[in-house]
């Protein structure tokens, strides 16, 4: 089966679900308020992102989308390694970790309203903290996965601890921590959408609540698309670091076949 | 996240002195939480912890017992785990129906597969403000957001399942001459299990989520309504005892699933147990 033959096969379903979604507008089968006619919407989004209405706002997302990730990822890496390598911080904070981790993560945003207010700290608290629990496991569980054979491997060598956890257990444990983060970054864009569309003056989670209030209904589902572009354009580029920075490792376990 | 409980499984004997070992590793985890929530308290009582951001612990459970007691706090819970059951269930029934259908009919993968892929990254969050529009801000857009989420890990487990379905399996339905029916309800569907299970379970955390969101979106009831509400009310206390309840409420639900789900594949653990796969 050809790539491009399948490429097409697959374009199909997807037009056609267009096709019948502008033939069902234009037929005056769903009011235009509700439902613009997807033509209408791509028409709508370059204009959008040249205008400089919706750049504003991704970019005010983007940035707390970062400091959110970049907080929860130092954080969770190193309490997570430091849990794992250190056995007495592991038993002294899991309970803390399995009586915080249970709770949703949304029900922290009023709370990080009621300590930040409505500005972008709160939305860095919010995101920081949903983005935290994928580091911080994978960190945790990552290196203490790391298969018993290796660490036989580490004493027969008669390495030290530091180099037993900076040889052996941290690159075993890389690919682990890797998708941690990649599954927070996912975590991190949908809770920055979520508080600034519940709470937010700025970015597209805001973008997307005002434009609904205003029934702007043509450019509220050009801001989605820019959602759901912003998450595919970042999970890409997460797979693809992970690709890059753990090529050695797909190398080394293929003779496995895991 | 699942290999060290299910690593764990298998040993069973020796129950009681390993109970009294898992006290004693538990116990420094118990005396850090304590010794958090006692300076917690301290600080708020002594005021170093502003109050109004952080009332002192007792005055939380003061108050989470308060409005669990004048019924007020039991009937948002129910409202919310109403929504996520509706949303649940029809997420569900399409995910498990085309899922089913999907991994047994190739050509029906191959089409609507792209369709799947284009749709299910889309962030169930940004899609609630057209839900809106379309629905309005009352439950169908409640249940439909948390459909919409749900869906997604439900309908592609459900695929990977039926097409890891073993290939003697299905042999096996064709020697008896089963029909389709017979062969997707007796057969593809018991082998499925346990990964449309997997998918349940990933959804269970979703509904919870989406279930909040669109209460604080746009709702008078529910638990999510609830705690943005104590908020904006600057009635934190109500806010905390809120979070509390959602705390106990996510550990619960997944309790309870793990639960279900270990009566509905326990055959499954003992027949593959028995093969050694």
């Amino acid at each position: 089966m050809s790539r491009g033959g399948g490429l097409v096969r697959g374009a199909l379903p997807v037009a056609l679900v267009l096709g019948l979604w502008e033939a069902a507008l234009r037929n005056g089968l769903v009011g235009r308020l509700r439902l613009p006619p997807p033509s209408a919407v791509l028409a709508e989004w370059p204009g959008l992102l040249v205008s400089g209405e919706l750049p504003g706002h991704v970019l005010t997302t983007l940035r707390a989308w970062a400091e959110g990730f970049a907080l929860a990822a130092s954080v969770g890496v190193a309490l997570g390694l430091l849990m794992a390598f250190v056995p007495a911080v592991g038993a002294m904070l899991s309970l803390v970790v399995e009586v915080l981790r249970p709770m949703p993560s949304v029900a922290t945003i009023p709370l990080a309203i009621q300590l930040f207010g409505l500005g972008d700290a709160m939305k860095v608290a919010v995101i920081a903290y949903a983005a935290l629990w994928p580091v911080l496991l994978n960190s945790l569980y990552g290196v203490r996965g790391v298969e018993p054979r290796l660490h036989d491997v580490a004493r027969t060598f008669h390495l030290g601890w530091w180099r037993t956890v900076s040889r052996i257990l941290l690159p075993a444990a890389l690919p682990v921590i890797a998708t941690g983060l990649r599954v927070s970054s996912r975590i991190a864009l949908i809770l920055a959408v979520t508080a600034e569309l519940v709470a937010g003056q700025r970015g597209l989670g805001a973008f997307l609540a005002e434009t609904q209030l205003a029934v702007r209904t043509s450019e509220m589902y050009a801001g989605i698309l820019t959602v759901a572009a912003l998450g595919f354009g970042l999970n890409a580029l997460f797979v693809a670091l992970e690709r890059r920075v753990l090529a050695w490792h797909r190398g080394a376990t293929a003779g496995e076949a895991a | 996240m699942t290999a060290p409980e299910s690593s764990r499984r298998p040993r069973t004997r020796a129950q009681g002195p390993r109970l009294a070992r898992r006290a004693a590793a538990g116990a420094p985890g118990l005396l850090v939480l304590l010794l958090l929530l006692v300076l917690w308290e301290l600080g708020s009582r002594g005021g170093w912890l502003p109050i109004r951001f952080f009332p002192p612990v007792t005055a939380i459970l003061a108050t989470f017992a308060r409005v669990l007691a004048d019924g007020a706090l039991p009937a948002h819970l129910g409202m919310t785990l109403l929504r996520m059951a509706a949303g649940g269930v029809l997420a569900g029934l399409v995910g498990v129906g085309l899922g089913l259908l999907m991994g047994y009919v190739q050509g029906l993968h191959r089409a609507l597969r792209p369709l799947v892929e284009f749709l299910r990254p889309m962030p169930p969050v940004a899609v609630l403000p057209a839900l809106i529009l379309l629905l309005g801000i009352g439950e169908r857009m409640k249940v439909a957001v948390i459909a919409f989420g749900c869906v997604w890990p439900i309908l592609l487990n459900t695929v990977d399942g039926v097409r890891g379905v073993h290939p003697i399996l299905l042999e096996v339905a064709r020697n008896f001459r089963f029909s389709h029916g017979a062969t997707l309800r007796k057969i593809v569907f018991p082998a499925a299990l346990p990964q449309i299970m997997a998918g349940l379970r990933v959804s269970l955390a979703i509904a919870f989520i989406l279930a909040l969101v669109s209460e604080m979106v746009g709702a008078t009831s529910g638990l999510g309504f609830f705690i943005i509400f104590a908020q904006r009310s600057f009635r934190v206390g109500e806010m905390y005892a809120g979070m509390v309840l959602l705390a106990i409420t996510g550990y619960a639900l997944n309790a309870g699933f793990l639960w279900v789900e270990g009566r509905v594949l326990a055959w499954h653990r003992e027949s593959a147990g028995a093969v050694a796969v």
